[in-house]
C-alpha cells in the first residue's frame, strides 16, 4: 500500500478550541467495581473447588453422619478402611490396573505419535484425525463396544473359538483390562506427545544424523529425551485415569469379582444406611493419594525449560523415511484403530439394532427397533438424554463464561491474589469425578442453604464444572496469553476500567478461543457420568447413568443404543461446531 | 505552576532500580523528550505517569492533582487519568473499525451517540484518516495505523500526551515525513507533550526540552541547544551527535586557555575554567563536525597531526579515522584521501573539557 503520511497542513480546524466539548466532565465517578468482581469470581472459584472437598474431609472424621449433629471427630474410620481386606485388595487392583494401562497406553500413543510427526508413512493426516475421536466419546461406550466384541461371549471372542478352537484372551483378568484401558488410554498419549514431536528443531536431528547417529538410535536418543517432559506428563495422567477408571472394573471386573477402588466407592453408594465414617476415609484416602500424585508431576516438570530445544518459532520438521518399513508401521497403526476402536463402535451399532448379537446368525435376520423403542418409550431414559444435553448446552456454557473469566482475572489483572487463584482453578485436577460428586452430595446435605439444589440437575452443573474448570484453564489460557498486553492497556488509558476493557476488548478478541473452550465444555459434560453416580436421583439422570442402569439388569441392548444416540449426538455436535462456530478440534 | 510534575520516582524489581528516584517537570503546551538508551527507565517513567505501571516510590501531579504518592500509598488508576497514550505498537484494537476504535473512549465517558458521531469525525480529519473509517485496523499501513492511533487518543481530549517511541515502527523516509507532522500537530494543539525515544535526532529536531536518562537517573534537563552543545557527561557528549575523545593532562594554565598535553606530545589550548589546574587528568571531547583538515601549514591554533587509519564512504561525504595518541578521532569531507598522514584544526571554544570527578 502506498504510504501517504504527508507533511501536513493541519488547516484552520482548530481542535482543541473552547468548543464547549469537554468529556472529561462527561465521564462520572464510577463505583469501583473492579475488586468487586474479581473478589467475587475467586471467592467464587474458591467456593466451588472446596465445596466437595471440605465436606470429604470433616466426615472421614466424623463418628456420625454429617448431615446429623453431634459425633466426634477421630481417625477411627481411617483405621477401619485401612484394615479392611476389601480396600487391601482394591488398593493392590487398581494400581497395577492403572501402571498396566500406562505401560500400554504410552507404548502405542507414542507410537503412533512419532509415526505420525516424524516418519514418511503413509495416510498420516487421517491416522492424525482419527486419533482425537475418542478423547470426545465417553470411555463407557467405548467399554461397552469392547465387552460386545471381545467379551467372554463376544462376537469376535465366539468367532475365535468356532475357527480356533479356543480364545486366546480373556478380559475379565487384570492384564486383560489393563490391556483395554491401555488401548482406550493411547490417544490422550498421542495428544500430549504429538505436540511436542512437531516442535523439535530438526537440526537436532541433524546433528545427530551427522555424527553418523541411524534412525532407530536417533529416536531412543535425541528425540524421546527431548520430548521427555511431554512424556512424564502423559504417563502420570494416565496412570492418575487409570485410578479413577470406573468404566473397565465396572464392566469387566465386576463379573469376575474383582474389586478396585472405584467400584469399591460405587458399591457403598447402594445399601440403605451407608457407611458415612468408612465412605468418606475411603474417598478421603483417594483423594489424598491422586493429590499426591499431581504433586509429583509437577515437581517432575518443574526444571522442564531445560528442555529448550522446543520452541514456539515452527520450523518443518525433517521426517525419516522408513522405506518399505512404512507400510508395516501403517499397518500396526491401522490395525490399531480398526482393532481397538473401529471394531467395538462397529459392535456397539450392532449391538443396538438387533435383538442379539452372534456369529451363529447373520446380524441382518435379527434387526429389530427394540432397543430404541424401550428407551424413546420411557420419560425417565428420555428425561436422561434431555438432561444430558441441557447440562452439556447450558452448564458448558456457564462454565465457559465463569472459566474465562477467572482466566482473565489471573492473566490480564493485578489482582493481588492471582497466583493463589490459579492454584485454587488447577486443583480439581486431583479430584477424581466420583469424589466431587460425592463431595458436592455431602456439601448440599450439610449447608441448608444449598438444600433446594438437591435431585435438580443444577447439583451436576455444579459438580461437572468443579471438575472441568483445569480443562477450560488449559484451553482459554494459551489463547489470553496470545493477546498484546497492549491492547488492554490502551484501553485503559483512554478512561475504560477493567471490567469495561475485559467486556470490549479482551474478551471480543479472544472470541475464538472462548469458542473452543466451549465445544470442550459441551464434549466434557456430556461424557461425563462419574461424578454423576452419588449425585442423580429420579428425575435428574443423565444418559451414562441410564447405561449404567441397563448395564446392571444386564439389558446390553438398549445400553448399546444409549451408546450409539450418544455417539451419534456427539459426532453431530463437533460437526456443527465446525460450520458454525469455526472450531476446529485439533492436535 | 507546573503542568506535570515528577518528583523522586522511583521503580524497583527486586534488586534492580529500573527508574532511581528521578524528578522534572514540564510547562503547560511543553514537548518533552525522554531519551535515554533501551533499558534506561524512560518509558517505565511514561508509563508510570499513564497509570499503567505501578512506581515503588516518589510522586506524580498533574494540574495539581495528584496522581501517585509513594510515601501516602496514593495511586489513581489509568483511565481516571486523562492522559492519552500512543503505544509503540499502535494498539489499535483488531476486532473494531478505524470509527469504533475512535469512539471508544467518548463511548465509556457515556458522551452521546450523536456527539461521538460528530468528534470521531473531526478527529479522523486531523489525521487525515476520515476516509478511512469503516476499515479495520489489519487493513491499514503502519503510517495510517499510527494516525489512528493518535486520533484515538486526541480524541477525548487527554489533559496530557504521552507518546512511546511512536516513529519508531515506520520505515526511515516516512519517519522523517510523520515527524514533521507530528510536530506541526503539537504546536497547533498546544498539548503538553511527553515523548520517549532513543533517537537522538527525533529528541533533537521536535523538543522543547530534553532529559537526558541513563541507568534509572536523569543525566542531564536542557534545551535541545543546550544539551548539544554543552553535554554534560561523556556519555552524552557521545549518545547525542557522537563525540571524539582525546585524554591528556592540563599542563599550564594561562589567563583564560588552558594548555593540555596528549599522552603522545601533542597539545591542545581549551577554555581555562577554575577546575582546570596544572596535572589534572581530563577528558577533551570534539564533534567530527567541529575537526577541520587543514594544510600542515595552517596558522591557526591547536593543529594536531596523525595518520589515517580508517575511512568510510557515507554518499555525499567521506568518513576519516585519525589515530592521534591512543584515540581515534574521526572527521567528515568531501575529499577522497587515502592513508596518509593528516593535520586536523580544532578550535578551542568547540572543545568542551570533562575533568576527572566532575566536569570543568
Amino acid at each position: 500500500m502506498e504510504e501517504d503520511v504527508q507533511a501536513v497542513t493541519v488547516g484552520t480546524s482548530r481542535f482543541f478550541d473552547a468548543d464547549g466539548f469537554d468529556p472529561s466532565a462527561v465521564s462520572a465517578e464510577r463505583f469501583p467495581r473492579t475488586r468487586l468482581i474479581q473478589y467475587s469470581l475467586a471467592l467464587f472459584t474458591l467456593f466451588l473447588v472446596a465445596a466437595p472437598l471440605v465436606p470429604v474431609l470433616y466426615q472421614s472424621l466424623l463418628s456420625v453422619p454429617i448431615y446429623e449433629s453431634g459425633g466426634t471427630l477421630n481417625f477411627d474410620a481411617y483405621w477401619r478402611f485401612l484394615a479392611s481386606p476389601d480396600f487391601q485388595t482394591a488398593m493392590v487392583n487398581s494400581l497395577v490396573l492403572a501402571f498396566g494401562s500406562t505401560i500400554v497406553g504410552t507404548v502405542i500413543g507414542l507410537f503412533i505419535a512419532i509415526a505420525v510427526a516424524r516418519t514418511n508413512m503413509p495416510a498420516r493426516q487421517l491416522v492424525s484425525g482419527t486419533m482425537l475421536l475418542p478423547l470426545y466419546v465417553s470411555q463407557l461406550v467405548l467399554s461397552v463396544g469392547w465387552f460386545i466384541m471381545y467379551g467372554p461371549a463376544g462376537y469376535i471372542s465366539l468367532e475365535m473359538r468356532d475357527l480356533f478352537g479356543t480364545v486366546p484372551w480373556n478380559l475379565y483378568t487384570l492384564a486383560g483390562m489393563s490391556v483395554v484401558a491401555g488401548i482406550l488410554a493411547a490417544p490422550l498419549t498421542f495428544i500430549l506427545c504429538i505436540g511436542s514431536l512437531r516442535l523439535i528443531d530438526a537440526s537436532m536431528e541433524d546433528a545427530a544424523r551427522s555424527l553418523g547417529a541411524k534412525p532407530p538410535r536417533i529416536i531412543w536418543s535425541v528425540i524421546i529425551p527431548i520430548i521427555r517432559p511431554a512424556l512424564v506428563y502423559s504417563a502420570m495422567l494416565n496412570f492418575i485415569s487409570g485410578l479413577e477408571l470406573l468404566s473397565i472394573p465396572l464392566i469387566f471386573g465386576r463379573p469376575a469379582r474383582m474389586i478396585f477402588f472405584t467400584t469399591y466407592l460405587y458399591n457403598s453408594r447402594g445399601g440403605s444406611v451407608p457407611d458415612y465414617g468408612l465412605l468418606g476415609a475411603a474417598a478421603a484416602f483417594f483423594l489424598l493419594l491422586i493429590t499426591g500424585l499431581v504433586l509429583i508431576q509437577g515437581r517432575l516438570l518443574r526444571n522442564a525449560s531445560r528442555f529448550t530445544a522446543i520452541r514456539g518459532k515452527a520450523s518443518r520438521p525433517k521426517t525419516f523415511d522408513l522405506g518399505k518399513w512404512r507400510y508395516v508401521a501403517a499397518g500396526l497403526v491401522v490395525a490399531y484403530l480398526v482393532f481397538g476402536l473401529g471394531l467395538p463402535l462397529l459392535g456397539l451399532v450392532l449391538r443396538a439394532f438387533v435383538e442379539f448379537l452372534t456369529p451363529l446368525m447373520a446380524p441382518w435376520k435379527l434387526l429389530t427397533w427394540a432397543n430404541f423403542n424401550i428407551i424413546f418409550s420411557n420419560p425417565i431414559y428420555i428425561r436422561s438424554i434431555t438432561n444430558s444435553i441441557l447440562i452439556a448446552g447450558l452448564g458448558g456454557a456457564l462454565a465457559t463464561l465463569l472459566i474465562a473469566l477467572v482466566t482473565v482475572v489471573i492473566h490480564r489483572s493485578d489482582f493481588r491474589w492471582r497466583k493463589p487463584l490459579e492454584f485454587i482453578a488447577l486443583y480439581p485436577r486431583a479430584v477424581p469425578g466420583m469424589i466431587a460428586g460425592l463431595g458436592v452430595l455431602w456439601a448440599v446435605l450439610w449447608i441448608p442453604l444449598l438444600s433446594p439444589l438437591h435431585g435438580t440437575i443444577w447439583i451436576l452443573i455444579i459438580a461437572f464444572t468443579m471438575r472441568n474448570i483445569p480443562t477450560g484453564y488449559g484451553a482459554m489460557s494459551p489463547v489470553l496469553l496470545q493477546i498484546d498486553n497492549d491492547l488492554d492497556r490502551s484501553a485503559r488509558s483512554v478512561g475504560a476500567d477493567w471490567w469495561t476493557t475485559v467486556r470490549r476488548v479482551v474478551l471480543p478478541i479472544a472470541k475464538t478461543g472462548l469458542f473452543s473452550t466451549y465445544v470442550l465444555m459441551f464434549l466434557s459434560f456430556f461424557k461425563e457420568y462419574a461424578a454423576a453416580t452419588f449425585l442423580y436421583t429420579r428425575g435428574s439422570e443423565v444418559i451414562g447413568i441410564s447405561m449404567l442402569e441397563f448395564w446392571g439388569i444386564g439389558e446390553v441392548g438398549p445400553a448399546a443404543a444409549l451408546g450409539v444416540l450418544q455417539f451419534v449426538a456427539t459426532c453431530i455436535f463437533i460437526f456443527a461446531a465446525r460450520k458454525i462456530l469455526g472450531v476446529k478440534l485439533h492436535a | 505552576m507546573p503542568k506535570l510534575s515528577v518528583s523522586g520516582l522511583t521503580k524497583q524489581f527486586g534488586d534492580v532500580r529500573a527508574v532511581d528516584g528521578i524528578s522534572f517537570e514540564a510547562k503547560d503546551g511543553e514537548f518533552i523528550t525522554l531519551l535515554g538508551p533501551s533499558g534506561c527507565g524512560k518509558s517505565t517513567t511514561l508509563f508510570a505517569i499513564a497509570g499503567l505501571d505501578r512506581p515503588t516510590g516518589g510522586r506524580i501531579q498533574l494540574d495539581g492533582r495528584v496522581f501517585f504518592d509513594g510515601s501516602a500509598g496514593l495511586f489513581v488508576p489509568p483511565e481516571a487519568r486523562n492522559c492519552g497514550l500512543v503505544f509503540q505498537s499502535y494498539a489499535l484494537w483488531p476486532h473494531m473499525t478505524v470509527a469504533d476504535n475512535v469512539a471508544f473512549p467518548l463511548r465509556v465517558r457515556g458522551v452521546k451517540k450523536k456527539q461521538i458521531a460528530a468528534e470521531v469525525e473531526k478527529s479522523l480529519a486531523l489525521v487525515e484518516m476520515e476516509s478511512y473509517a469503516q476499515r479495520y485496523p489489519h487493513e491499514l499501513s503502519g503510517g495510517q495505523q499510527q494516525r489512528v492511533a493518535l486520533a484515538r487518543t486526541l480524541v477525548f481530549r487527554p489533559s496530557l500526551l504521552l507518546l512511546d517511541e511512536p516513529l519508531s515502527n515506520l520505515d526511515a523516509k516516512l519517519r522523517l515525513r510523520a515527524r514533521g507532522w507530528l510536530k506541526q500537530l503539537q504546536s497547533q494543539l498546544n498539548i503538553t507533550t511527553i515523548f520517549v525515544t532513543h533517537d537522538q535526532t527525533e529528541a533533537l529536531s521536535l523538543s522543547d526540552r530534553i532529559v537526558v536518562m541513563d541507568g534509572g537517573r536523569i543525566m542531564q534537563v536542557g534545551t535541545p541547544q543546550e544539551i548539544y552543545q554543552d553535554p554534560a557527561t561523556p556519555f552524552i557528549a557521545d549518545f547525542i551527535g557522537g563525540s571524539n575523545f582525546l585524554s591528556g593532562t592540563v599542563a599550564t594554565v594561562t589567563g583564560n586557555v588552558a594548555l593540555v598535553s596528549l599522552p603522545d606530545g601533542q597539545t591542545l589550548s581549551v577554555s581555562a575554567s577554575p577546575e582546570l589546574t596544572p596535572g589534572r587528568q581530563v577528558t577533551v571531547s570534539v564533534r567530527p563536525e567541529e575537526v577541520h583538515l587543514v594544510h600542515e601549514s595552517d596558522p591557526r591554533p591547536n593543529l594536531l597531526h596523525g595518520r589515517i587509519v580508517q575511512r568510510e564512504y557515507l554518499g555525499p561525504r567521506y568518513q576519516y579515522s585519525v589515530s592521534i595518541g591512543d584515540r581515534l578521532v574521526r572527521f567528515e569531507t568531501v575529499e577522497n584521501l587515502g592513508s596518509v598522514d593528516a593535520t586536523l584544526a580544532v578550535s578551542p571554544e568547540s572543545c568542551t573539557v570533562f575533568a576527572f570527578n566532575g566536569k570543568h
